[in-house]
C-alpha cells in the first residue's frame, strides 16, 4: 500500500508547478551565488583586466577558500552548503504547499476515502517529498559540476577530482537530506495544525528563523559545560554540526568565511545525528498524531 | 450487521463540544437500495456521511460498512466504496485524467478503469484539459467518476447533480439508476427533494441530528394521504357537514380547498353526502402529498 501512496504522492509533485517553480529558483540561486564568487576571484586576481587591476576585499585565506568552492571536489561542499541554506527554505516551502493545500482543495478526504491509513499517506507524502530534494540536489551538484569546470579554466584554479570525493557524495547528499529533514516535518506539523499551506509555509519558515537564531545561543556554552551542554540539545548547533562535516568532507573550512563559528563548541558528530534523529521523530510523530486524530472535514 | 445490510449505524452520536451534530443515529441501508439521507442545512448528513466514510470520528456507536466497522478497519470498509462528499475537491493543475491517476494510485486500483469511468459520465474528450479550466458541471462529472473508480459496492453521492444543467441532471439519474440495476447500492444525498422521489426507494429525514423519518418513499407519502376536494358555494359549511361524520378524521381548508382525513376509497360516498346536503362537489381526488411537502412538515419548516 505505501508504495501505490508513494506513486500518487510522486504524481502530485512531479506535475506541480510549485516544484518546478522552486528547483529553478534553487538552480537560479545556485548560479547566482557562485557566480558572484567567481566574480570576486576574477576581480581580485585582476581575471577582468588582463592584470592591470585587481580590487583585493579578501585575505589570502578566504581567496583561498573561495577558489577551493569553485573547484573540484570543492563545489560538492559548496553545492551542500546551498541546499542546507537556500533550500531549506525552498524544502519548507515545498513540503507546506504538498500537505497544506490537500487541506485547502479538499482533497485530503478525497485522498483519504481512498486511502484511509493515514500513517502511510503522510509516510508516502514524505518519502515523495524526500525524493523531489533528492533531483534538486542533484540538479544542484550537475549545475554546479559545470560551473566548476567553466571556473577552474577561466580562473586557472587548481582542481581534481578523485575517486574519493565520488565515494563521498553519497554521504554528503544523505546529510544534507537529514538536515532539511526536521524543518519539513516541522512544517508538516504546522500544516497540519492550522489546516493549511499557508499556516505550513508561515509555520515552517518561523521555525527556522527562530531555530537559526537561537544558533547566537551558542556563545553561551562559553559560561560552563553544563551551558554548552543544554545548548547543544537544541536543533541548531546539531545542524550546524553536520553542515560542517558536508564541508570538511569536500576540503573546505567553514571557518574561514563565517568567523563567528567556532567548531570547538560544537556537538560530536554522533551527537548531532542522534539530536537531529530526535528532532525528527518528535515532529513526525507530532505531525502523524495531529493528522491521524482529527477530523477531516470540507476544504478550508 | 445483517447480510444484506450494506450500512448500519448503532447510536452513531458525533458531538462538537456542547453541541450534538448527530444524535443516536441508527441507520440501515440494505443492498441494492438507493436510499436518500435527507435534512435541512446543519441536520447531520454531511457529518453522518463522513463518519461512514472514516472522516470523522464518532464520539459514540458505531458504523459499519460493508460489514466492517469503520473506525477499526478503514481500508477494509471503505475498499469497495465510492463517494462524493460535499462539493468536488481535485488538483486544479492536474488533467482530469491525471487526478483519477492519482486516486488509482492511491487506491492500489488499475489504471484500465480510469477510461471506463470517464467514458460513463461522458468526460473522454475533455479528459486531458487541467481541471482548472473545467466548468462546474464538469467537476461534477469527474467527482463522480471517481467515486466509480474502485468499482464500487456501495457509492455515497453528496448532491450529485449540482452544478449541472437539466440534460446533465437528467444523463446523472439515469446513471444513478442504471448503477442500483447493477446491484450497487446508493446513498444519495440531495437538496432536489423531487430528484430523491424519483430516485429513492427509502429515506431518511434529519433534523437537528435526530432521526425523524425514515422508511420507503411510497409509505411515508401515504402516511399524508387522504381525499382534497372543491366545493361551489361555501367550503366552511362543507368542511362542517364533513366534519360530522364518523368516519372523517378532520377536515382542513387550504387555499379553497378541503383536504380531508378520511378514507380514500369512501370518496363517491363523501360526494353523494355533500351533493344530498346541497353543497355540489366541483373536484374530488386523492390528497397526494409529495416528498416536499412530507419533509417541510417532518422538519417542522412549514
Amino acid at each position: 500500500m505505501l508504495g501505490h501512496l508513494f506513486a500518487a504522492e510522486w504524481l502530485k509533485l512531479r506535475k506541480r508547478p510549485l516544484t518546478r517553480v522552486l528547483l529553478a529558483t534553487f538552480l537560479a540561486l545556485l548560479v547566482l551565488y557562485l557566480g558572484l564568487w567567481a566574480l570576486v576571484i576574477a576581480l581580485q586576481e585582476g581575471a577582468l583586466s588582463g592584470g592591470r587591476l585587481r580590487i583585493e576585499v579578501l585575505n589570502a585565506a578566504q581567496t583561498a577558500q573561495i577558489q577551493r568552492q569553485l573547484s573540484f571536489p570543492g563545489i560538492f561542499g559548496a553545492v551542500l552548503g546551498q541546499v542546507n541554506s537556500v533550500g531549506g527554505i525552498l524544502a519548507v516551502i515545498l513540503a507546506a504547499g504538498a500537505l497544506g493545500s490537500d487541506f485547502g482543495w479538499g482533497t485530503l478526504r478525497v485522498q483519504l476515502i481512498r486511502a484511509p491509513a493515514r500513517g502511510l499517506y503522510l509516510l508516502a507524502k514524505l518519502l515523495a517529498l524526500l525524493l523531489a530534494l533528492l533531483c534538486g540536489i542533484l540538479a544542484g551538484l550537475a549545475l554546479g559540476s559545470l560551473i566548476a569546470v567553466v571556473a577552474s579554466a577561466a580562473l586557472g584554479l587548481p582542481s581534481s577530482l578523485d575517486g574519493g570525493a565520488l565515494l563521498a557524495l553519497g554521504p554528503g547528499i544523505l546529510r544534507s537530506l537529514f538536515v532539511i529533514l526536521p524543518y519539513v516535518l516541522a512544517t508538516f506539523v504546522c500544516a497540519a495544525f492550522g489546516r493549511s499551506a499557508l499556516a505550513g509555509a508561515g509555520g515552517g519558515l518561523i521555525f527556522l528563523a527562530l531555530d537559526v537564531g537561537a544558533g547566537s545561543l551558542g556563545s553561551l556554552g562559553t559560561v560552563s559545560d553544563a551551558v554548552l551542554f543544554v545548548v547543544n540539545l537544541m536543533l541548531q548547533p546539531n545542524i550546524n554540526r553536520l553542515v560542517v562535516q558536508n564541508a570538511t568532507l569536500f576540503g573546505l573550512d567553514p571557518t574561514v568565511l563565517a568567523s563567528g563559528l567556532d567548531l570547538t563548541r560544537l556537538p560530536s558528530l554522533t551527537q548531532a545525528t542522534v539530536v537531529v534523529a530526535a528532532y525528527c521523530a518528535l515532529f513526525g510523530y507530532s505531525a502523524w498524531r495531529l493528522l491521524a486524530r482529527r477530523d477531516v472535514t470540507g476544504a478550508g | 450487521m445483517s447480510i444484506s445490510s450494506v450500512i448500519e449505524t448503532e447510536e452513531l452520536t458525533k458531538r462538537y463540544g456542547t453541541h450534538v451534530a448527530v444524535d443516536r443515529l441508527n441507520l440501515r441501508v440494505g443492498r441494492g437500495e438507493i436510499f436518500g439521507l435527507l435534512g435541512p442545512n446543519g441536520a447531520g448528513k454531511t457529518t453522518t456521511i463522513a463518519m461512514l466514510l472514516g472522516l470523522v470520528r464518532p464520539s459514540a456507536g458505531r458504523a459499519v460498512v460493508l460489514g466492517y466497522e469503520v473506525q477499526a478497519n478503514p481500508v477494509a470498509a471503505l475498499r469497495r466504496v465510492g463517494a462524493m462528499i460535499e462539493s468536488p475537491a481535485f488538483y486544479p493543475y492536474l488533467s482530469g485524467y491525471d487526478n483519477l491517476r492519482v486516486l488509482a494510485h492511491a487506491g492500489g486500483l488499475p489504471e484500465t478503469r480510469i477510461a471506463a469511468t470517464l467514458e460513463a459520465v461522458e468526460l473522454t474528450a475533455r479528459a486531458r484539459d487541467r481541471v482548472r479550466v473545467y466548468s462546474q458541471g464538469m467537476r461534477q462529472r469527474l467527482a463522480i467518476a471517481a467515486a466509480l473508480l474502485p468499482d464500487p459496492e456501495l457509492i455515497i453521492l453528496d448532491e450529485p447533480t449540482n452544478g449541472l444543467d437539466p440534460a446533465g441532471t437528467a444523463e446523472i439519474r439515469a446513471l444513478i439508476r442504471n448503477l442500483a440495476a447493477g446491484g450497487r447500492t446508493i446513498v444519495l444525498c440531495s437538496h432536489l427533494l423531487s430528484e430523491v422521489e424519483q430516485l429513492c426507494g427509502r429515506v431518511a429525514i434529519l433534523k437537528a441530528g435526530r432521526l425523524v423519518a425514515e422508511g420507503a418513499v411510497a409509505d411515508l407519502l401515504r402516511r399524508e394521504r387522504g381525499l382534497r376536494l372543491r366545493v361551489e358555494g361555501d367550503p366552511a359549511r362543507a368542511a362542517a357537514l364533513l366534519a360530522a361524520l364518523p368516519w372523517v378524521h378532520g377536515v382542513e381548508q387550504q387555499n379553497g380547498a378541503l383536504l380531508v382525513d378520511a378514507p380514500v376509497d369512501r370518496a363517491a360516498e363523501l360526494n353523494a353526502y355533500l351533493t344530498r346536503a346541497g353543497v355540489p362537489v366541483a373536484e374530488i381526488g386523492v390528497n397526494t402529498s409529495n416528498l416536499e411537502q412530507f419533509f417541510l412538515e417532518v422538519t417542522g419548516d412549514t
